[in-house]
């Protein structure tokens, strides 16, 4: 079957603005379409990436010690003994940063004693209900024991480290890559050692937006507290959280006169924090392209709806001197897919150009193509949608137009 | 002639009524999308303190490991605070004609009636911080540069936080606990709103200041640690807060007021002098790069306008391309379309730039529509967006939601656009118009 390209293409280079403003809509909405897309799409597998910490049963306590008489360790003790008490509660431990919040401390680590100071690494200090407490699971090894867990650094021993880590199964892989790093020991920076005593995965420290959030490691160790302040992180049996927040509340604020509780809250309120930022956009540049792809199949549609009407003569004539409906429809169909292509190709390389620029302004993997190649089906498939309908219409006019004057 | 060709473009509207709105629709929607990412972008971009751009410079020096720079992101940029060591060491200097080392930290205000004690945002820094920056006094005034070291127990309270302690009284004289230690309250601050917080931005960059100022002493009178960023590099064995105050550790921030070129060159010539001396006893081992950077410049460095917010700008300004491609598409269609009657408008004796002109007047009917339409849409999104940041920050201020407010910027963007709109999209279609031979379009009739 022959489309008749020919005849076709030398009718719209004759009256080609039409056509090339389309193209154009075409390519621009080419390359927003495909980079938004990826974009969007990188940001929504980091907000569902596992985090391996039951975030809905987790509530965070923040409070601050303010005078000469408050001790820190004493006071961690008993809340955590009362806490510990709630029917409801699963476990308990102090730490030393709300985890997701994207704040914390990070610390180098090495493998041999006298390297040169490495990459930094998420310490997050717990105590032996910790993991308990978050939620995250022990692939090997095995959790703290109560009597490993270390009295708080103070302001006369700050260079302190631990003699046992738990770490991520990605940090155990950085440090010690296709060995089992159970059992193995590193140095801090002072070649400090500790022994390497389980490993969790999955898990997200406390910098989702790190670039990589899962290189953490746990210290057995009670946070410090130059400040007094400290936090705690209790997780309860699905659906009693609300009820315990409102207790533990109330009971913490009067329990004693030398500290004030700065708040209680859900962990989920500071992982969408974290998360607001990819959320926001994301929503927005779904919107956007979806808008982009809207105006552009409208353009489409009403612009091939305008030359149609134009041309009720001319159809009339072609349907008088014996082409059929069908003939019709194929003509405006082979016009428009043939101004969408000139579209899509001028698109990709605008894409392509945007991908790159994108790509050195997020320090980003190049634009999978794989996208590139679905937006330009997509784009062709709604131009040929906008265009069926006025073709139809077009394919109606009735022969005998062609007889009348205007 | 205008009211006439006022008319005009309304009887054309009225002729395609569903083209019409189609465009105006495509137009609302391209203004809409550029009218809100260029508030946010506007208010993110802003420089808090333009008119000293010229006097105020951030101070910083490179200490960092010999080995890598401070930054994998920007590896030619000096790390942006200074140990307490150089700090110190810097201030002592008389050049400049103000100087501030500075630093956030936490407390807790007891100690005032019946007002329960609670965590408040706390800043040390040197007296200058307040006429240098220029905050605005409700009450009272700054404490003097004598009250810094040894450290004066005075403090200065921001408007919210004197209202929650003393319900907006002249507290000046009054007396507090600032984590156990009494204070007395020299100062209230009226409302300021440094949008960034450009004297620091290692906190959140659109957090409110701090809600009290203590004199910079009490930094190390009672071992306060910077509560935002702190980074260490050197193997060094830090215990106590003396080796933490000797340490190689960055957590001040330091600025300076130089009023001319000869004090800037002066001040730059002390820092290298400082530096040589350093590097002799064995610090300073990456190349020299001690700086002295302007507000505008410190804001870029910091990235304070983030990669999204300048991708959504680039995204905005492709969608209004489409948009107003897709009117100039729809204007020529429609426009030579109704040729017939300029046709007679011209055998008539209308001129070509008049016929120019009647076209371009309906374009730019349309494009009012347009920013009119455009900029409800664009109040509704900036709605929509600051709700959204506000119910993630419980309603609290400092977040993202700050940059969200729809002002006279936006207007002033939309009017902007409207004519680009009219020009773009207008022009070609209305000249095209007015070159179409009229006969032919007489002959048929």
């Amino acid at each position: 079957m022959s489309l008749n390209v020919r005849p076709i293409l030398s009718a719209l280079l004759r009256n080609r603005t039409g056509a090339v403003l389309v193209a154009m809509q075409v390519a621009i909405a080419l390359a927003v379409l495909v980079n938004a897309l990826y974009i969007v799409v990188q940001r929504v597998e980091k907000m569902r990436r596992p985090t391996g910490i039951d975030v809905d049963n987790i509530m965070v306590i923040s409070s601050t010690g303010f005078t000469t008489r408050f001790q820190s360790v004493p006071t961690i003790q008993q809340d955590l003994t009362w806490l510990r008490s709630l029917p409801g509660v699963v476990a308990a431990t102090p730490t030393s940063s709300i985890p997701l919040a994207d704040g914390g401390n990070n610390e180098p680590l090495v493998t041999r004693p006298d390297a040169h100071r490495g990459e930094n690494y998420n310490q997050i200090e717990i105590d032996e209900q910790g993991l308990a407490a978050l939620g995250l699971h022990l692939v090997a090894g095995r959790n703290f024991r109560h009597d490993e867990i270390q009295p708080p650094l103070t302001t006369s021993d700050a260079a302190r480290f631990v003699p046992q880590i738990i770490v991520g199964r990605a940090l155990g892989e950085r440090l010690f890559p296709g060995q089992d790093p159970v059992g193995k020991r590193v140095f801090d920076s002072l070649n400090q050692t500790a022994t390497i005593v389980g490993v969790v995965d999955p898990v997200i420290g406390n910098f989702p937006s790190h670039e990589h959030p899962d290189w953490v490691y746990f210290a057995p160790r009670y946070p410090y507290s130059f400040t007094g302040s400290s936090i705690y992180l209790v997780r309860t049996q699905p659906g009693q959280r609300s009820a315990l927040m409102r207790l533990v509340e109330e009971h913490l604020s009067k329990s004693n006169p030398d500290r004030e509780i700065d708040f209680v809250r859900p962990l989920n309120y500071f992982r969408d924090l974290s998360y607001l930022g990819d959320r926001a956009m994301s929503i927005y540049l779904t919107t956007v392209l979806t808008l982009i792809v809207g105006v552009t199949c409208l353009g489409i549609f009403a612009l091939a709806t305008f030359n149609i009407s134009t041309r009720t003569k001319q159809i009339g004539t072609r349907r008088a001197v014996g082409a059929r409906r069908r003939d019709i429809v194929r003509y405006f169909l082979v016009e428009n897919g043939l101004i969408t292509s000139a579209g899509v190709v001028t698109g990709c390389a605008l894409a392509l150009a945007a991908g790159y620029w994108l790509s050195v302004e997020y320090a980003l993997p190049r634009l999978n193509l794989y996208y590139l190649v679905s937006g330009v089906l997509l784009l062709w498939a709604i131009g040929q949608l906008a265009a069926w309908q006025p073709a139809r219409r077009a394919a109606a006019v009735p022969p005998s137009v062609a007889t009348r004057t205007v | 002639m205008l009211g006439y060709y006022m008319r005009l473009a309304l009887k054309s509207f009225s002729r395609n009524p569903g083209i019409t709105a189609l465009m105006v629709l495509a137009i609302a929607l391209g203004i809409a999308v550029c009218v809100m990412t260029l508030t946010v972008y506007h208010a993110m971009s802003g420089n808090p303190i333009w008119w000293k751009n010229d006097r105020l410079y951030a101070v910083t020096m490179d200490n960092w490991d010999p080995k890598q720079p401070y930054s994998k992101l920007s590896p030619t940029l000096p790390p942006p605070e200074m140990t307490y060591k150089d700090a110190r060491a810097l201030y002592r200097s008389d050049i400049p004609e103000r100087k501030v080392v500075t630093y956030a930290t936490d407390g807790v205000i007891s100690g005032v009636g019946a007002v329960p004690s609670a965590h408040v945002r706390s800043r040390v820094t040197t007296a200058d911080f307040f006429a240098m920056f220029e905050v605005p006094f409700l009450y009272g005034n700054a404490w003097n540069r004598n009250a810094d070291d040894p450290a004066q127990p005075v403090i200065v309270l921001s408007r919210q936080e004197n209202d929650k302690l003393f319900g907006g009284a002249n507290s000046v004289g009054r007396t507090l606990r600032w984590n156990d230690h009494e204070f007395r309250v020299v100062g209230v601050i009226a409302d300021w709103f440094p949008r960034p917080r450009f004297y620091d931005l290692n906190g959140g960059n659109f957090d409110p200041a701090e809600d009290a100022f203590l004199p910079y002493g009490w930094g190390a009178a009672l071992e306060l640690l910077n509560n935002e960023e702190t980074d260490c590099w050197a193997p060094e064995k830090i215990d106590t807060f003396k080796d933490f105050m000797a340490s190689d550790c960055i957590w001040q921030q330091m600025w300076v007021e130089l009023p001319d070129r000869s004090s800037r060159e002066r001040m730059q010539a002390y820092m290298d002098g400082y530096w040589a001396e350093q590097r002799k006893g064995g610090r300073f081992q990456r190349p020299r790069d001690n700086r002295l950077t302007n507000v505008a410049n410190w804001l870029r460095d910091n990235r304070v306008v983030d990669t999204d917010n300048r991708v959504l700008v680039g995204l905005a300004f492709a969608f209004l391309a489409v948009c107003l491609i897709n009117t100039v598409g729809l204007l020529l269609a429609k426009f030579l379309n109704g040729a017939s009657i300029t046709g007679v408008r011209r055998a008539l004796g209308a001129s070509r730039r008049q016929v120019f002109m009647q076209h371009l007047i309906e374009v730019g009917a349309l494009s009012v529509l347009g920013a009119v339409l455009g900029l409800a849409l664009a109040t509704l999104g900036l709605a929509a967006v600051h709700h959204l940041y506000a119910a993630a920050h419980l309603n609290r201020p400092g977040g993202y939601q700050e940059l969200t407010h729809f002002d006279s910027v936006g207007v002033l963007w939309a009017v902007i656009l409207a004519l680009v709109a009219t020009l773009a999209a207008g022009l070609y279609p209305a000249w095209r118009v007015g070159r179409l031979p009229p006969a032919i379009y007489l002959k048929s009739q």
